[in-house]
């Protein structure tokens, strides 16, 4: 559904993306994930043909969104952080205007998208009376106006509250699964992107360090608890015997693959090292991103 | 689909009240000029100066001449800044609120996006000119009776006209009057396209009106008239001459046709190579 190959971004002399090649295969939700200036939102613009490309090609819906924008972007819809509406405007014709600018849109359409994302009652109040939960609900009813077969979610969660960050996981979900949309969602909510996504990718810097599926973020890194007289004394001798891939917060450590805890135990003990518990932890997104972006910055140093 | 989105702009121009900050200052400027064109020394200086042309004054103090008298300042000062005002916050203004963004999330190409713009915008220009000229004469027939006209403006018209004669020519002007008043949208919109704010560009299409102004008013310049926009703006008066200069009349109006196709041109090509991000 999207395929960006080696593409690259540089504005002035500032590169915010490098070579990235991505692939967002239909039917998936696919996360992207990366810190502040990560380039996710460059991307994001290369994608919707608002960014233009340094080098690599762009292509969504298998259109070269560089060469033919309005073909490919003819079955998708986004929404961006801080969706930006005419206030002095009904909620309405903000989405006749915004929706004509793909096709002609009947009135009943129109309905039924607001029915959908529930503002029907609203839909005729001018957009400047709205709340915040009520802006998102109309920047979803606009992004599903063009029945699109791809859904662009820049950082959709951004200003909600936690009722409106579950309701929008919740719209995901159903947009998903009854609409059998393609998603790529770009999110700093790492507990919603484990809960949505089955692909993710993770930008660092401008590049890509992990794409891959949930289960392989899973399996990347096993962590186990340890409590030990001597952490770091413990994690030298475990690094040593090559049993240790990765360790943080002098409490876990990272098993190098095929590894398991006893081996470990039998190490520690043959070492003089006191054990008080090895427990093994199951890994989080969260905990896979902050090991990853940890290790990228070792390597870099 | 040109029609759908011509309709967009139009529900998106004429939905802002600022639009018709314009509308209202016309009406204002008006209604103190007519009162002080009646109840001050401005009327009977006026008629003395028919008197001294050998006409007389009654049958010329009508509702075109002071429709007329009423419209120079306001074409001079307010039409200008009106015009860069809507023209610098066509674009500038849509990318400031980030509503940009959400369009060009659309299938919809730039450049059709910018003509769409620009045409709405020639709209506006053409609607303020004749809200302007409408209610000029309409509030002058309040106060005036509908007689022969009387145009004087030093060193550009001197003509004394029919009731029927005049008001064709009042019509004619306010044709090239929307030409002017879409030229000088059509350059703040140029600078709109440009990677700056709405004020700024409303504020650079207004300066390179008054360097015109000012640089046409210097004395080496007078050999170098055609350059200068401002020559070009004052076509509209060149209706009230007799007999009507048509050829240099036509020949100013191509040339504000071309200024403004060509700021189209460079505002779109500058809006295409533009980034759009948050």
């Amino acid at each position: 559904m999207i395929a960006l190959a080696n593409v690259t971004k540089n504005f002035g002399s500032r590169r915010a993306v490098d070579d990235l090649t991505l692939t967002v295969p239909r039917g998936e939700i696919f996360g992207l994930l990366g810190h502040n200036g990560a380039g996710k939102s460059t991307a994001i613009g290369m994608m919707l043909g608002q960014v233009w490309p340094t080098s690599g090609a762009v292509k969504v819906c298998g259109h070269d969104v560089t060469t033919q924008r309005t073909r490919a972007l003819e079955k998708v819809g986004a929404i961006f952080e801080a969706p930006a509406f005419y206030d002095y405007l009904s909620g309405w014709r903000n989405l006749e205007i915004l929706s004509h600018y793909t096709a002609p849109t009947p009135k009943e359409r129109i309905r039924e998208v607001v029915d959908w994302v529930g503002l029907t009652g609203r839909e005729k109040s001018k957009v400047k009376t709205y709340s915040h939960g009520m802006r998102a609900r109309l920047a979803l009813a606009q992004a599903l106006l063009p029945r699109p077969d791809l859904l662009i979610l820049d950082e959709p969660g951004s200003g909600l509250d936690p009722e409106g960050i579950a309701e929008m996981r919740q719209t995901i979900v159903r947009l998903h699964r009854e609409l059998g949309l393609t998603i790529l969602l770009s999110s700093h909510l790492l507990g919603e992107v484990e809960q949505l996504c089955s692909r993710i990718a993770v930008l660092n810097q401008g590049r890509k360090v992990f794409e891959g599926s949930l289960e392989e973020t899973k399996r990347r890194n096993q962590w186990v608890r340890l409590r030990v007289n001597d952490f770091p004394l413990a994690a030298k001798v475990l690094t040593e015997a090559r049993l240790i891939s990765n360790q943080r917060d002098g409490h876990h450590v990272a098993l190098v693959e095929g590894v398991d805890t006893d081996a470990v135990v039998r190490k520690l003990v043959e070492q003089g090292v006191g054990v008080f518990e090895v427990v093994r932890e199951a890994e989080t997104l969260e905990s896979f991103y902050l090991s990853l972006m940890n290790q990228n910055r070792a390597e870099k140093k | 689909m040109f029609r759908l989105h011509l309709r967009n702009e139009l529900w998106k121009l004429f939905g802002k009240k600022r639009t018709y900050i314009g509308f209202g200052a016309f009406l204002a400027a008006q209604t103190l000029m007519l009162l002080a064109f009646k109840f001050t020394r401005w009327q009977s200086d006026f008629e003395r100066m028919l008197s001294g042309n050998g006409y007389l004054a009654s049958e010329f103090i009508s509702a075109l001449t002071v429709s007329v008298v009423m419209l120079i300042p306001q074409i001079l000062l307010l039409m200008p800044l009106y015009a860069s005002l809507v023209g610098g916050d066509l674009v500038a203004k849509e990318y400031e609120d980030g509503t940009l963004r959400m369009i060009l999330s659309r299938p919809i190409s730039r450049v059709r996006l910018l003509f769409v713009k620009w045409i709405a915008g020639i709209i506006f220009a053409a609607a303020l000119v004749i809200v302007l000229g409408v209610t000029a004469l309409g509030f002058a027939s309040l106060l005036f009776p509908w007689k022969g006209m009387f145009v004087f403006v030093p060193g550009q018209a001197f003509s004394v006209l029919s009731a029927g004669d005049g008001f064709a020519r009042f019509v004619l002007a306010h044709v090239f009057l929307a030409v002017n008043a879409s030229t000088i949208l059509s350059i703040a919109f140029m600078f709109s396209c440009f990677n700056m704010k709405p004020a700024a560009a409303t504020i650079v299409a207004l300066s390179y009106l008054f360097v015109n102004i000012v640089m046409e008013a210097i004395p080496f310049f007078d050999r170098f008239d055609n350059w200068f926009i401002t020559h070009h703006f004052r076509c509209w008066l060149l209706v009230f001459q007799n007999p009507v200069p048509w050829a240099r009349i036509l020949q100013s109006e191509v040339i504000l046709v071309a200024i403004c196709a060509t700021a189209f041109v460079i505002g779109s090509t500058s809006f295409q190579v533009r980034d759009i991000k948050s």
